[in-house]
């Protein structure tokens, strides 16, 4: 089983959070706690940097979702990059390609 | 349940002669009367038995709720006469025992016709106006003995008794076993016969009765077989000149003969 | 070291000379003195106990002087209260009967109040006729072994304390295990019936459509949050609908309960598909906003609407669900796919994908959870069986009755084994090549 490791920096555009391992039904809510706890600002961007990722099931999916909320309440945004296949491939069956801005890599803008 | 083989139930004597049950006090058994057997065989049906947890009774029979009341003891001399299908029986109790007849009498007036009560005592604490020989500091120390289990009540640190050869019917196995107890048996045994204040129940006592004592006697003083011999009026007292708690061992030739002295005036 | 060339020294006077002076000195020592001052403590009773000859040693152990003994008191009047029981029913008996006895333990009392742990000894001396005259008795102190005993007294119980207390240990964790495999016992049945009443208790029969369903239970402990439903509209149409909730759990069941109770009365209302998923989006979407986690839902809903010659037009939107798929008589099998559809709920309005096909007879329609597609087939965590696998599996199977395809899937699930860890929903619906003899029906796995 692979741990998930998530290593948070700060660009100039808001925190990014690289997101590696798995996010499954044990894993996940430590990616729940670490936005959780992000203080973001209005007009940030939280980048989720999954590049990382290695298996991400509904549960994962319900955290990224989570992650959103939080960053529109705090009328900042949120950004997925680096999204490997398998994981774009669920969030486009579930229609959250449309709804997450998703970029090919962490430095595109 | 098999009554008989709980108690260790031994029936010896005259097949047709009058029953005379034979019950050992505390910390002993059956054995306590082996040198007066004899001299009763001859005439008597004589009924000897462990109580539960003593001599070779079933000790998984036995349970502290039963045998913390003298209750529970006399509950054993009437199912022991109820499986014999004896009544009128003569008992002979010695020590606690004689107590014990006194109950089973009292619950089952049919099964006991006679009473004999070797070295009694209805109270071994001494109390005001009575003397019972044991002050509560005794008793209090006595249990405490029990409890620490230094002297040598439990099997595990019971001596190693000598067989004597010029004594060839005590056997080693008799001499080894003798009166060797479980000290958690004992110490309820203890707590029951020491702690237990019967001298109400002598009043109710209406059956003739033997009260046998020695002279000298470090258990149960001559004041108390005064004291036994007066609460029950249906009583004789007969003194032995025996030193000790128990004469059917010290003095078996005279005990025997002060019991069927009594029982042949009785008949 | 010695020197080799001195004359050895004559040995063996000197130490002569101090082994005559220490026999002297034995000889010496009265028998008396040896009685009284022995290392043991000695005494004589009459047969009735009363102490006739007593030693020093022994008097001074007890703290007594000769002259208030002698004569004047017995043995037992030496012994402490459960001493003295012990020597009335035990030792003074076995000495009657043997003669002699050893080593038996006793306590005595002292003048002090103290207590003196001994060995005792006793003889009975008789005379020529046989007759018992007296009785001698050795007194050795045994406070030592006392001591010792009581030490290892203290350590047997000690021990069997610690042994009672694991064994009440052991006790207590078994009946805490018994008590919660009760619980759990418990627990499954009541979510057993939950999770019943969260799925129609048996599909209705359907003039011109055989419809089938199954349910797989992942956990007995765990409710599931998936959910199908298949009823009438009117005379003429059906609806129904397949989904899974976010999660699992209680909170899951009650948001599977509030999905298929708000999609059932949809449909009465506005039965257009896209319509039904809208008044869902909006009710979990209000519902749930406020706080928490996001909680939604995939799901399939869909209308069935019979045609002339046996036909049944199908006509369904998606709202974030795997597409649907369809296996037909000629044996092959396709999705139908609803690309675009949203999650339900996370969103205050969201896009549904729809879908139209027909059934001939023959053909089966399949809905199902990704239970299915994304149960482990191998032991990399990300080897799923997938929904490439799903069609040809399903094209195998075709032409399939809805039963027919539903007994196989169920097949498929049972052979995933532990790979299948997400609860499944399968729900077909089939047109017969011939009108049925009987209303299929089926009641949930």
């Amino acid at each position: 089983m692979s741990l998930l490791k998530i290593t948070r920096r700060d660009a100039a555009t808001g925190p990014v959070l690289h997101v590696a391992g798995a996010l499954d039904y044990d894993q996940a809510p430590a990616l729940r706690q670490q936005t959780a706890h992000l203080a973001l600002k209005p007009g940030q961007c939280l980048v989720i940097d999954l590049s990382g990722l290695e298996f991400c099931d509904s549960t994962g999916i319900t955290v990224l979702l989570a992650a959103r909320q939080q960053a529109l309440a705090a009328g900042a945004d949120i950004a997925l990059v680096a999204v490997p296949p398998n994981t774009m491939r669920i969030l486009t069956v579930v229609g959250l390609d449309q709804v997450f801005t998703i970029r090919p890599h962490a430095d595109s803008n | 349940m098999d009554i008989l083989r709980r108690n260790n139930v031994t029936v010896t004597g005259s097949a047709d002669g009058p029953v005379v049950m034979l019950a050992h006090g505390f910390g002993c058994d059956q054995n306590m009367w082996r040198l007066i057997v004899p001299a009763l065989a001859e005439r008597y049906r004589v009924v000897l038995f462990d109580y539960v947890g003593s001599g070779s009774s079933d000790l998984t029979a036995w349970s502290p709720e039963r045998y913390s009341s003298l209750q529970g003891y006399a509950q054993d001399v009437i199912e022991v006469c109820e499986a014999l299908g004896h009544e009128q029986v003569v008992f002979v109790g010695h020590s606690v025992s004689a107590m014990v007849g006194v109950l089973a009498a009292e619950a089952a007036p049919e099964r006991i016709g006679t009473l004999v009560m070797v070295a009694p005592s209805p109270c071994y604490l001494d109390d005001e106006g009575y003397r019972g020989g044991f002050s509560a500091e005794d008793i209090d120390e006595l249990l405490a003995s029990l409890e620490s289990n230094y002297l040598g009540w439990s099997s595990a640190m019971a001596p190693v008794i000598m067989g004597n050869p010029e004594r060839p019917e005590l056997g080693q196995e008799l001499t080894n076993s003798f009166c060797a107890t479980d000290p958690d048996i004992a110490r309820v045994f203890a707590r029951t016969t020491f702690l237990t204040d019967s001298r109400e129940d002598l009043k109710k006592v209406s059956v003739p009765t033997l009260v046998l004592e020695c002279s000298q006697d470090a258990i149960a003083p001559r004041e108390v077989g005064a004291y036994v011999h007066a609460a029950i009026p249906s009583s004789r007292l007969v003194t032995l000149d025996a030193t000790g708690h128990c004469p059917q061992l010290s003095a078996p030739e005279a005990t025997a003969q002060a019991l069927l002295d009594f029982l042949g005036a009785q008949r | 070291m010695s020197r080799v060339d001195e004359e050895p020294e004559p040995t063996g006077t000197g130490d002569e000379a101090g082994t005559t002076a220490a026999f002297t000195a034995l000889l010496e020592d009265s028998a008396e003195e040896l009685y009284e001052s022995a290392p043991c403590g000695y005494l004589s009773t009459l047969m009735d106990g009363t102490i006739a000859k007593v030693n020093a040693t022994l008097l001074s152990w007890l703290g007594l002087e000769c002259a208030a003994v002698v004569g004047r008191v017995r043995f037992t009047d030496l012994l402490s209260i459960g001493g003295k029981l012990y020597h009335e029913t035990h030792f003074a008996p076995l000495l009657q009967m043997q003669g002699e006895l050893r080593g038996i333990a006793l306590e005595m009392k002292t003048a002090g109040g103290g207590r003196l742990p001994v060995l005792v000894s006793s003889v009975v001396k008789y005379t020529s006729g046989g007759e018992p005259l007296l009785i001698r008795t050795t007194v050795f102190d045994a406070s030592d072994r006392r001591a010792y005993e009581q030490e290892l007294l203290r350590r047997r119980q000690e021990a069997e304390q610690a042994r009672a207390e694991a064994e009440q240990a052991r006790m207590e964790a078994e009946q805490a295990r018994q008590q919660a495999e009760a619980d759990r016992g418990r627990l499954a049945d009541a979510l057993a019936v939950l999770q019943k009443s969260l799925l129609p208790d048996a599909l209705p029969a359907l003039p011109g459509l055989e419809a089938a369903g199954y349910y797989h239970t992942a956990s007995p402990y765990q409710l599931g949050g998936d959910f199908y439903d298949l009823f009438p509209l009117d005379e003429d149409r059906w609806a129904f609908f397949l989904g899974d909730v976010c999660g699992k759990g209680p909170q899951a069941a009650s948001l599977t309960s509030l999905s298929r109770y708000t999609l059932r009365s949809a449909a009465h209302h506005a039965p257009e598909p896209i319509a039904a998923l809208t008044t869902l989006n909006t009710v979990l979407h209000e519902r749930f906003t406020n706080g928490g986690d996001p909680r939604y839902c995939t799901v399939i809903f869909g209308q069935l609407e019979p045609q002339p010659g046996g036909h049944v037009t199908v006509r369904l939107a998606s709202g974030g669900h795997p597409s649907a798929l369809v296996l037909r008589a000629d044996g092959t099998a396709e999705f139908l796919p609803t690309p675009g559809g949203l999650l339900v709920g996370i969103l205050p309005t969201a896009p549904f994908a729809t879908a139209e096909t027909t059934l001939a007879p023959g053909d089966t329609l399949l809905l199902y959870t990704d239970g299915l597609t994304e149960a482990r087939t191998g032991p990399a965590r990300d080897s799923l069986f997938g929904e490439d696998a799903l069609r040809t599996f399903a094209a195998c199977q075709a032409p399939a009755t809805a039963q027919e395809l539903i007994t196989a899937l169920s097949g498929l699930l049972e052979s995933f084994g532990d790979g299948l860890d997400d609860d499944t929903a399968l729900l077909a619906l089939g047109v017969p090549t011939h009108p049925p003899t009987r209303p299929a029906t089926n009641r949930p796995g």
